[in-house]
């Protein structure tokens, strides 16, 4: 089937340190879980297309690379946001206390133009351990806590076995696409340094 | 912390940031820290309540200037040559998948009072006031004998070792002008002063094909080209490189303190009561200031303005050389103006920057034949600063330490200073040549 324009979508994922942010990334983009965890090396940021009705989308997901353990992000890591993903361990209280400074970080540091409305998903993440048995933090209260601040989607995630990954980054692609300006924004025409082979001047100077 | 790492560096500038994510992709295990709660130390872009926090000490800008996070003013203002040693170090590391860039609209010189652009074409060059008709035919023959110019091709050298020759010797034999020697040596071989007139003139052909290659490369009208979002994005994106293959960052560390042992080498870095063990300290100077000593001084002006630079051809983003000889000084002022063309001001807003090596202790006074060509300004900040080289020795103490930013409009001795770190940091000299991401992908196969 035909496709109208492509879109790019940034789409940056916050929470503590361990909670399962890379997993959840890669589960979604490669279908790949490592149970092996070491605080993130080599994740970077990964694109996927995703294909909604007749539209095509490309996610730019974006991993902290673990610089959110010593809080040590940058502003350049959370410009352009189209979408803020918030990943708690629902093993995890300190992990799911610690989702309102996670917001409000990203209300800071990104500066949206419209920060009442903008698109966030929250992602409770780990439901798989122990069968459940060991988890802290009830939907209920998630729940609670999402519809207190503006009614943000809730999913209840295993990267482990992939439950409810797939349905969580649709609505994130949803969502990300509604934020994103009707009218292109000013863009300045950049130029591609990586590419382009070098040209030898041709002439003099002047 | 309370860990043990092959590599602490302190501060986030660019220098630091490069080579922690060099480093890191060595395989090194880095620690990275710094006392601010931002990246880019001396060379971070602050947005307009931390400009005004820092010169007005006020957390309070004036209403009518816009939104703070709409800026990002380098402190230390410099274009990217487009063909340099940053560049190619960008290539190296694929560090240009976190940044965008945009070529500078020109480059102009200032001459007799007045601006003049800095040719980017033949037919620009034909046309140009610079230099009568006869000289440009001289400086034609010149220009070519440069472009054919290959180290490696005695041919090419037309019976000059210019390891020997003098650039005053080379400029003599081709019959040109003292104007157009002035022009040629600083805007575009972009000496700062006139001390290479007598110095082999291998470097001073080396940079003027430089400066060639670079205006060919992407063919804007300069050789330059500058990130969107301001310089502070390049600490922040070697940063992500050097996180990405397992560097740790902590930013907000107050009072980073270097630990010696009883021999004077490095062996750890306390901060808030807690020490991480290492091998080698890299820091700038200010983390280890008595380590370093003072070489010069800079001074500058940075302005906030609601229109482009005067007779650029309303420009977004320019840079005007007013060589030394120009002024009287002993060395070049440099002028650089970017704009929200370049995302690091709001609609309509230009920042300009007037910088030289202090020659006076009265900075509005020094600066003031570059900020008189600017035209109005809504605010002007004047900041002056030391610059520091180290004085330790490497193999004695396991310190490595980054000599300050010049006055230079361009990173060239920034990332020579970085290589020769790196080089000492690791025995190995680093071939910019490869690119790294694609050894590794072919690596994989």
């Amino acid at each position: 089937m035909s496709s109208r324009r492509r879109v790019l979508l940034k789409v940056i994922i916050l929470g503590d340190s361990g909670v399962g942010k890379t997993s959840l990334m890669n589960q979604f983009v490669n279908r790949k879980f490592s149970n092996q965890y070491k605080a993130t090396i080599g994740a970077d940021f990964l694109t996927k297309e995703v294909q909604i009705d007749d539209r095509i989308f490309t996610l730019q997901i974006w991993d902290t690379a673990g610089q959110e353990r010593f809080q040590s992000l940058g502003v350049a890591f959370y410009r352009g946001a189209d979408c803020c993903v918030l990943v708690y361990d629902v093993n995890v209280m300190k992990s799911f206390d610690n989702l309102n400074n996670w917001r409000e970080e990203f209300l800071i540091q990104a500066s949206p133009s419209d920060p009442e409305n903008f698109p966030f998903v929250v992602l409770g993440n780990k439901t798989d351990v122990d069968g459940g048995k060991s988890r802290v933090v009830s939907e209920k209260k998630a729940k609670a806590w999402c519809a207190s601040k503006g009614n943000i989607p809730y999913f209840e995630t295993s990267a482990k076995e992939g439950f409810n990954v797939d349905a969580a980054f649709e609505c994130i692609t949803k969502n990300a696409f509604k934020n994103e300006p009707e009218e292109e924004p000013y863009l300045p025409d950049t130029i591609d340094v990586a590419g382009g082979q070098q040209q030898r001047s041709t002439g003099c100077e002047c | 912390m309370d860990e043990e790492y092959d590599v602490i560096v302190l501060g986030t500038g660019l220098k630091e940031c490069i080579l922690s994510g060099l480093l890191s992709v060595d395989g090194l295990k880095v620690l990275h820290m710094d006392r601010n709660d931002y990246y880019g130390g001396e060379s971070s872009s602050l947005n307009l309540t931390q400009l005004w926090k820092r010169f007005r000490g006020s957390d309070t800008p004036e209403e009518n200037l816009g939104a703070s996070r709409e800026y990002n003013v380098d402190m230390i203002p410099k274009f990217i040559m487009a063909n340099g040693l940053l560049v190619q170090t960008l290539i190296h590391t694929d560090v240009t998948k976190y940044l965008n860039f945009k070529a500078v609209d020109g480059s102009f010189v200032y001459k007799k009072g007045k601006i003049y652009k800095v040719p980017a074409t033949d037919v620009e060059a034909l046309k140009s006031p610079l230099m009568g008709l006869f000289e440009k035919r001289r400086a034609r023959k010149f220009f070519i004998y440069v472009q054919d110019y290959d180290e490696k091709d005695p041919k090419s050298h037309e019976g000059l070792d210019l390891s020997k020759v003098t650039a005053r010797e080379i400029i003599s034999k081709y019959g040109l002008e003292d104007d157009t020697i002035d022009f040629i040596g600083h805007a575009l071989a972009l000496h700062n002063d006139d001390d290479y007139l007598d110095q082999p003139a291998i470097d001073f052909v080396k940079r003027i094909k430089l400066y060639a290659e670079s205006l060919a490369r992407f063919q804007g009208g300069s050789p330059y080209i500058y990130p969107l979002y301001g310089l502070g994005e390049l600490p922040q994106a070697f940063a992500r490189l050097s996180a990405v293959y397992g560097g740790t960052y902590m930013l907000n560390k107050p009072e980073c303190k270097v630990e010696f042992d009883g021999s004077g080498k490095a062996i750890g870095v306390t901060s808030a009561g807690e020490t991480a063990k290492c091998k080698k300290v890299v820091c700038d100077p200010s983390y280890l200031s008595e380590k370093v000593k003072k070489v010069g001084k800079v001074t500058r002006a940075v302005c906030i303005m609601s229109h482009p630079i005067p007779d650029t051809n309303d420009a977004h983003s320019v840079q005007i050389i007013l060589p030394q000889k120009q002024l009287g000084r002993k060395s070049d002022m440099y002028l650089f103006c970017c704009s929200y063309a370049h995302n690091v001001a709001p609609k309509g807003k230009y920042i300009a920057f007037v910088s030289a090596e202090a020659e006076t202790d009265n900075p509005e006074e020094e600066l003031k034949p570059g900020i008189e060509l600017l035209g109005p300004t809504d605010e002007i900040f004047y900041h002056s600063y030391d610059t520091y080289v180290p004085t330790n020795i490497q193999e004695e103490d396991n310190c490595f330490i980054s000599a300050t930013y010049d006055a230079t409009t361009h990173f060239e001795s920034t990332v020579v200073d970085v290589l020769d770190m790196y080089t000492k940091i690791t025995g190995k000299t680093l071939d910019l040549s490869v690119d790294l991401s694609a050894a590794s992908a072919a690596a994989e196969n």
